[in-house]
């Protein structure tokens, strides 16, 4: 097992290694200079003050040499350095503001989802092509074909302009506003991006169910007389839950990469949004910042998700 | 005026705020001058008076998206200005209100952070303007009691209103204003609107007397103290020992203070007992508790949430928006419309260094085959955008029937005429065989309405046969700089470039250094060497329309001015630089129950501008139901 875990960590320290000079290579090759970002396109040109600031940044030092440079200052100090556009903020000090309200739309979304994907997933393994399976198959399906801003459009649409149940737009903070208030601004993106990956989760549940039902055990479990319900949740979904959870993993790590749109529509200040402007403003050390956070986040999950199987599995960390 | 002088100015200018609207509407309006001078200017009909002469006849009689010269469309399609009529026993303290805007504003600290539209309308909450303008576009005092300046515009006196104080407690001298220079000289934006002002120094000539020294005359000096960067008082020794935390944490003299600043999320301001201002019937001011402002980028979610009730007003610069708002209202939401359409006007630039735009015929030919009132139908603005054929709108003083009449509006036979002679020319410019279209790369930022129009543009200029149109898109940053090209000498890496020109600030904020040399071979040719202005992205350079431009602001003669900008328009008329679409139409909507958006006043109980460009003014705003 000891190998196994010093495996997947040179493995881990590796992938984020080259995430980390992938998106440096990627931000490093944006049109437009950061100068113009920090003055504003439409301020003083004076080239004093511009070759100034590209002094103070680095931004005429070779490209390995600034890489380095934001390297050390990541691993070594935890620094990712300082936003052109809102200055005096941290980058790191941006994404940890953030992580909270990202955190917790792709929490609940993977909570809503699991929550409806399992039944749905259940009843069509259970009723394997009767009409409660095609009806359901349906309804993934369609769940599945629609970008999940257009589910966020309707969800506006119905729950906030139609019945005013709900606020359409923005984030209520819990240390301000309280649980309540939070989720009522959290519930709608929160379900938008729901829609996905229950559709994804109930398929696999679904196909892994079908699959189990299938074996020796299951079989005997009904010869002796057990009820449906009892084989279903003790014996069936238990061994079939093994996809989902490696699933769930992975699509978290994502969903905290994957809200730029959904936050953006809804107007929810998270990675994603914070993202989006940075992009938009060439703020290139924010963008970096977020970009190799969400990724390590991803191929942390991924690792811990391998390790996981491990230990469920001793084939695995035998072989 | 000497090379010096020249050199001085125009670079200056050229850091100018001009982005010439590339990144949206800008604001307020017209003309320079002290607080006596009477300009002529719009009146609150939307109508023009002297100077600008409109008549009703369009000049060519086309009717075919050419803008019929001053026709009441204007009035038509902007919500007059007016004293707001309230039932006498409404209580208007009190009550909190949300406000979404289609961006967060950068920073809050008026010497260093840029400000566009969205961030304005929380500017004016905190801080208060030096100068403002008046419901005709003329320049009043504000914070400013009175001001003034000598012949030649060289020396301008403000005089400030007594009894002013900061949010801590700090009174406003003339001292602050002086005290604020340095600061402002380092400010990003501050520091280009110095140059382009050709503000040399400030002084404290008495306690409440402001004395501001240029370098050279500049008759439009008091629009520059109705923007953010100069016009705004903030207090020096608190920027001074927090520069960034000032941001987070500003000092104005406004309305309203900080309480919250929730970057991306929510901005809220509450009520500043010890403010200044009163209202007309001398009731203290402001009325509100608290506004929050929330950024809402999506323009159908932000028009929701005015819907849902979410928030009681939003501010939107996209016709579609303002299509889809008077469709609400008109099935019945309560909601009030109050919509601009000012100067800011949109459509494209040729870059006249690089072939094939470099001849007339092309670009004259390209602009005769702009159908405007098809590309304002993609835009979502039939019935709300004017077509343009100048720098100013049709109810703006400086508005210019012959610029209008020689516009080349759309006519498609002429524009493949014109085309074709370029096309049969064996020594084109851009080294193709007779015969063969041009190559023309059509380029506009990702917005959904805009890639529709520049659709339509494509589909006509290609439909002549003659014009290869590829189609790029760029996010605004990249398509800035592209125009900007600040690693080619400013030469910009576009072909037909989307764009927008103009404000309802002093034409010569955005003409000067939209005229300029653009590079340092064409300045050392016309004897201006170092006379550069990067923000010339179409490459323009006609000497005449420069040096009228130059000469518009040594002179504080509205007669004198309108002809010179006339002389101008007419240039870009001739050489054909840009080409337009329509004027960019502004709305703010509220619920019905918020009122005084509309008709605010400036101390002396005039009227103010209103809501330019989508800025509203909160000081008196209420709730009324």
């Amino acid at each position: 097992m000891r190998k196994v875990i010093i495996s997947r960590l040179l493995r881990l320290a590796a992938t984020l290694l080259a995430v980390t000079f992938l998106t440096f290579s990627l931000t490093s090759l944006l049109p437009g200079d950061p100068v113009n970002v920090i003055l504003g396109v439409d301020s003083n040109q004076d080239p004093e003050l511009v070759q100034k600031i590209r002094d103070d940044l680095g931004l005429d030092d070779p490209f390995i040499v600034r890489y380095g440079n934001w390297l050390w200052d990541a691993v070594v100090h935890f620094d990712l350095g300082e936003s052109y556009v809102n200055r005096g903020q941290s980058v790191s000090g941006t994404i940890m503001d953030r992580i909270p309200v990202t955190g917790q739309l792709a929490f609940m979304a993977i909570i809503m989802a699991v929550l409806m994907a399992v039944p749905i997933g259940v009843l069509g393994a259970y009723r394997q092509g009767k009409w409660q399976d095609t009806v359901s198959s349906a309804g993934v399906q369609v769940a599945l074909s629609i970008p999940n801003f257009i589910m966020g459009i309707f969800f506006i649409w119905l729950f906030a302009v139609q019945l005013q149940w709900l606020p359409s737009s923005n984030w209520n903070r819990i240390s301000d506003k309280g649980l309540i208030e939070n989720l009522k601004t959290a519930i709608m993106p929160a379900a938008a991006l729901a829609m996905t990956q229950m559709a994804i989760f109930s398929r696999l549940v679904r196909a892994d169910m079908v699959a189990t039902l299938q074996e020796n055990y299951i079989l005997a479990a009904k010869a002796k007389g057990l009820n449906d319900r009892f084989i279903l949740i003790r014996h069936a979904l238990r061994p079939s839950s093994l996809s989902l959870m490696t699933i769930v993993g992975i699509n978290f790590g994502a969903l905290l990469g994957g809200t730029v749109v959904i936050e953006t529509l809804f107007a929810v200040p998270g990675l994603g949004f914070r993202l989006i402007n940075a992009i938009n403003q060439r703020d290139i050390l924010v963008i970096q910042g977020i970009t190799v956070f969400v990724a390590a986040v991803y191929v942390i999950i991924n690792t811990v998700v391998d390790l996981l199987y491990a230990v469920i599995d001793p084939r695995i960390r035998k072989g | 005026m000497t090379t010096r002088r020249w050199k001085k100015s125009v670079a200056l200018f050229a850091a100018a705020g001009l982005l010439v609207a590339a990144c949206g509407g800008d604001d307020d309006a017209d003309t320079p001058d002290s607080e006596d001078t009477a300009e002529p200017t719009a009146d609150e009909g939307g109508d023009t008076d002297e100077g600008s002469e409109p008549s009703d006849d369009d000049g060519d009689g086309d009717g075919d998206g050419d803008v019929e010269a001053g026709q009441e469309a204007t009035g038509d399609v902007d919500t007059e200005v007016t004293e707001e009529s309230v039932d006498e026993g409404v209580d208007r303290y009190g009550g909190s209100i949300a406000v979404g805007l289609e961006a967060e504003a950068v920073g809050l600290r008026p010497w260093e952070d840029s400000c566009s539209a969205p961030c304005y309308n929380i500017m004016v909450t905190l801080y208060d303007k030096l100068i403002e303008q008046d419901v005709n576009g003329e320049y009043r005092g504000y914070l400013a009691e009175s001001f003034s300046s000598n012949d030649d515009f060289t020396v301008w006196t403000v005089n400030l209103r007594p009894g002013v104080t900061f949010h801590n407690g700090t009174e406003l001298t003339a001292q602050t204003i002086a005290d604020m220079f340095p600061i402002q000289q380092e400010g990003a934006t501050a520091s280009s609107q110095i140059g382009a002002s050709n503000l040399a120094s400030v002084e404290a000539t008495g306690d409440l007397e402001v004395t501001y020294t240029l370098s050279s005359g500049n008759s439009a000096f008091p629009a520059f103290l109705a923007r953010a960067s100069l016009g705004m008082p903030f207090d020096p020794a608190a920027a001074a020992a927090d520069i960034d935390g000032y941001s987070t944490n500003p000092i104005g003299t406004g309305p309203f203070m900080i309480e919250t600043r929730d970057l991306d999320n929510e901005t809220t301001v509450v009520r500043y007992d010890g403010y200044w201002g009163v209202d007309p019937e001398g009731n203290q001011l402001p009325y509100l508790d608290s506004i929050s402002f929330r950024p809402i980028p999506d323009e159908q979610a932000r028009l929701d949430a005015l819907l849902s009730g979410t928030v009681d007003a939003i501010q939107s610069l996209r016709q579609g928006t303002i299509r889809d708002a008077r469709a609400a209202r008109d099935g019945g939401a309560e909601i009030d419309l109050l919509e601009f359409q000012g100067n800011n006007v949109g459509g494209g630039m040729f870059n006249m260094a690089v072939a094939p735009f470099d001849d007339i015929r092309v670009r004259r030919g390209l602009t005769q085959m702009n159908s405007q009132e098809k590309v304002i139908e993609a835009l979502g603005g039939t019935g709300i955008s004017l077509p343009g054929t100048q720098w100013f709108s049709p109810d703006s003083p400086w508005w210019s029937q012959a610029a209008a009449d020689a516009w080349p509006t759309f006519d498609f036979e002429a524009g493949v005429a014109t085309l074709q002679g370029y096309i049969d020319d064996p020594d084109r410019s851009d080294g193709k065989a007779a015969g063969e279209p041009i190559d023309v790369e059509l380029s506009c930022p990702p917005d959904p309405t805009l890639i529709a129009a520049m659709q339509v543009l494509e589909q006509t200029w290609a439909g002549s046969g003659m014009v290869n149109v590829e189609l790029t898109s760029f996010d605004q940053q990249t398509h800035i700089n592209n125009a900007l090209g600040a690693e080619n000498g400013f030469i910009g890496t576009h072909g037909a470039h989307c764009w927008r020109w103009s404000d309802q600030d002093d034409p010569s904020l955005s003409l000067n250094p939209a005229l300029a040399p653009y590079s340092a071979e064409v300045a050392e040719a016309a004897g201006l060497p170092g006379v550069v202005s990067p923000l010339n992205f179409a490459n323009y350079w006609n000497p005449e329309a420069f040096q009228a431009a130059q000469q518009a602001i040594t002179t504080g003669d509205f007669d004198e001015r309108f002809a010179l900008y006339e002389q101008i328009n007419l240039a870009i008329a001739e050489d054909v630089p840009v080409w337009y679409s329509g004027h960019t139409a502004t709305m703010l909507a509220t619920s019905s129950d918020i009122a005084g958006l509309n008709g605010w006043h400036l101390p002396n109980g005039d009227l103010g501008i209103g809501f330019p460009g989508a800025e509203g003014r909160w000081v008196e705003v209420f709730v009324a139901g």
